[in-house]
């Protein structure tokens, strides 16, 4: 008895906190997916700096060779200076200075780039008060993005996920899940056409210097909101129809982001991929006294179904005439 | 937190399906009935199966919402104009000027190598090399260990400095692998943090609860807790400690801190790069862990703000159906005769009404979570 006592304790303590142990392999396998990040990383780059060292090593010494009258220390200072006013965007060399940063396309561009976190920093605010607004306006911008992307995905997604969805369950007959799938592989493949390999191909055009992967390793790094900023369009020389070009790729961020939310949620309604989730999310007590303050559901995309349902069973307990109309309006809706 | 971070972690967090409508909003005042009634047909804008009045409410908000998002976005960048231009020139004449001074100085320097000079300095600088400085630090490398677990760290977390960056064509296609996998995993993880942070305030919820506080004045408390916890752990002591160890100065930390904690991560003020500087050992892992914890309380805290935002949105456009309701009831009462009967609503059943769409809308999402109404809608 004893024995079966303690294995039924101890299968109890696996089961309670099973949500417990799976949150302690969540922490190591990030760990481990971040350290093999950087072995990669570094196993791939560092041979490519060495060589970059090296070569600039080798440059700064023969110049400094070849106008003897040039003292280490006066270039030092010099570089100094020029190295900070590149850091803010500004260009000393002659041909590039035709390019103004904060000219009001520029200016929107910037503004788009804040507000979706992407941040590249090819140009940052450079006077306090820039920075004092910078926070403020992101403060009350970023919400207001997450606002209108819920709102505008929310509509999105049951034009081009949940009718398709149902239209080819009914009319062909093959199982939700089937179709789900299918449907929504069929939909991640024409957004990575239609967001990145077109885009990528019109950007290696446009840009001078930019071969096809480059243009698409842009184009994830912006739509991701990563934004690391070694690759930004529009920053070229004597760059055509500038206010145009910065104006076109303000928009295609946006749509992008825009079509990623849509394909991610579209991924995320799928029923195998809700299964798995569960396993790391902390089950909800349903105490009635809990003051649930921080719980922050109501922007959530799939869980606005969540919530009619909840809403549902709330009113049915309190209106029995709901269940009635029920049939009716499930007819009609078939129906339609 | 980005945006992704947001969205996906929002839609995890009921996985029971159900949630409670205690503290759905802590400051906006807005009925459950029309909270439930626009929820529903924020997602859902079927013609002929809804009111008149819901479908102007529902397309209504999003237009609002379309239009206040760009106006916002132009007015951002009108202001931003107005505070850099001139910065920005100044900076423009100044590099000039000292670029013309040091070529006076060195006259048989000509504008051509030196041009070139600096070009190659320029690209050398934005591929992370920093050509200032003494021999020694050849040694240390920006992809060794440590600082390849950064970027990692920065590219996963979607903040992305940039001030390091991969050149190669192996890394830049190893990086988009990496992050494709990287971040919803870092977003998962984010998530389960914010939830032990939000688990404290509820745990100060229900202490004050206990010691027989009422519900309105406990979520006013929480909520200023976690505020100015957050604020003071978050942004105001790194920022002192910053000063101490960048030497930055206290709003160039706060700054920082704030691009860094919202993942726009421009990559101007970056940890641990000054070259003249010694950092004790352990002081990225102390900021990695800063940015961990601060990361999950900026997702919380902007949750928090479009909550707000959301319903004072509602409140706007319930006040201007008000007024639009006064004066367009005839056109109204009109449109009403091409609605199938049931669906028409007295002003007085809308609850049951919404319940009525929610059914319509479990009908057409596959995938809600409650079987009974699967059963009911596909059986």
């Amino acid at each position: 008895m004893l024995q079966s006592l303690a294995g039924s304790s101890c299968v109890r303590l696996v089961e309670q906190h099973r949500s417990a142990w799976c949150f302690a392999l969540l922490v190591l396998g990030y760990l481990l997916y971040l350290v093999f990040g950087a072995v990669v990383f570094s196993s791939v780059e560092l041979p490519y700096e060495d060589l970059l060292r090296q070569e600039l090593g080798k440059l700064k010494q023969r110049f400094l060779e070849e106008h003897a009258c040039l003292s280490e220390q006066q270039l030092e200072q010099f570089l100094l200076r020029v190295l900070e006013a590149s850091n803010y965007g500004v260009s000393v060399l002659s041909n590039a200075s035709g390019n103004w940063n904060w000219d009001f396309t520029s200016s929107l561009f910037f503004a788009s780039t804040v507000l979706s976190t992407t941040g590249y920093g090819h140009t940052v605010p450079l006077s306090d008060g820039g920075k004092a607004f910078c926070i403020i306006y992101s403060v009350i911008g970023i919400p207001f993005t997450l606002l209108f992307l819920t709102a505008v995905v929310q509509r999105i997604i049951v034009y081009v996920s949940r009718r398709p969805v149902l239209y080819f369950h009914i009319r062909w007959g093959f199982s939700k899940q089937i179709v789900a799938i299918i449907h929504a592989i069929v939909l991640g493949f024409i957004t990575v056409s239609c967001f990145f390999l077109i885009p990528a191909a019109i950007f290696s055009v446009l840009e001078d210097d930019w071969n096809f992967l480059e243009s698409f390793y842009f184009c994830f790094i912006s739509l991701s909101t990563i934004g690391l900023g070694d690759y930004v369009p529009g920053e070229g020389y004597n760059q055509k129809f500038r206010e145009l070009y910065k104006i076109g790729i303000t928009c295609y961020l946006l749509l992008g982001l825009i079509a990623m939310l849509v394909v991610l949620e579209t991924f995320c309604e799928l029923h195998e991929l809700k299964k798995f989730r569960k396993l790391f999310y902390v089950k909800k007590d349903k105490e009635e006294d809990q003051v649930n303050i921080m719980e922050h559901d109501q922007l959530s995309f799939s869980s606005i179904s969540d919530q009619a349902a909840s809403m549902k069973d709330d009113q049915k307990a309190n209106e029995p005439f709901v269940t009635s109309q029920s049939p009716t309006s499930n007819d009609s809706s078939l129906n339609n | 937190m980005n945006v992704f971070d947001s969205s996906l972690s929002l839609s995890a967090q009921n996985p029971s399906g159900s949630r409670s409508w205690e503290g759905s909003s802590c400051l906006g005042e807005v009925s459950q009935e029309c909270k439930a009634f626009t929820d529903h047909h924020l997602s859902l804008s079927v013609p002929c199966c809804v009111s008149p009045k819901a479908m102007c409410s529902g397309k209504l908000q999003t237009g609002l919402l379309v239009a206040g998002y760009f106006i916002y976005l132009l007015v951002g960048a009108a202001v931003f104009q107005a505070l850099e231009r001139t910065a920005e020139k100044q900076e423009k004449m100044a590099a000039a000027q000292m670029k013309e001074a040091f070529l006076q100085n060195f006259t048989h320097l000509t504008v051509a190598e030196m041009e070139q000079f600096m070009k190659n300095l320029t690209e050398a600088i934005q591929n992370g090399v920093y050509p200032v400085g003494n021999e020694s630090q050849i040694e240390e490398s920006n992809w060794d260990f440590s600082n390849s677990f950064f970027f990692a760290g920065t590219v996963v977390s979607t903040i992305g400095y940039g001030t390091l960056r991969p050149k190669t064509a192996g890394g830049q296609i190893f990086c988009v692998f990496f992050a494709l996998f990287g971040i919803p995993l870092n977003i998962v993880f984010l998530h389960r943090v914010g939830k032990m942070l939000s688990l404290l305030c509820k745990k100060l919820g229900k202490f004050l609860y206990e010691k027989g506080m009422r519900k309105k004045k406990i979520k006013f408390l929480t909520l200023l807790f976690f505020l100015a916890t957050g604020i003071l752990v978050f942004l105001c002591l790194p920022s002192l400690f910053f000063q101490k160890t960048e030497g930055w100065s206290y709003s160039e930390g706060i700054y920082f801190a704030f691009i860094t904690l919202s993942t726009i991560g421009f990559g101007d003020y970056v940890v641990g790069k000054q070259p003249d500087r010694n950092y004790f050992s352990y002081y990225r892992t102390l900021v990695a862990i800063w940015i961990l914890f601060g990361l999950a309380w900026i997702a919380l805290l902007f949750n928090l703000l479009t909550t707000v935002l959301e319903d004072t949105e509602k409140i706007i456009v319930k006040d201007i159906h008000q007024i639009g309701k006064v004066s367009k009831d005839n056109v109204a009462s009109q449109q009403r005769r091409c609605w199938p009967a049931e669906f028409i609503p007295e002003e007085e059943l809308l609850p049951p009404h919404a319940g009525g769409d929610a059914q319509k809308m479990e009908s057409l999402a596959p995938d809600s979570e409650h079987p009974k109404t699967e059963k009911n809608a596909f059986s």
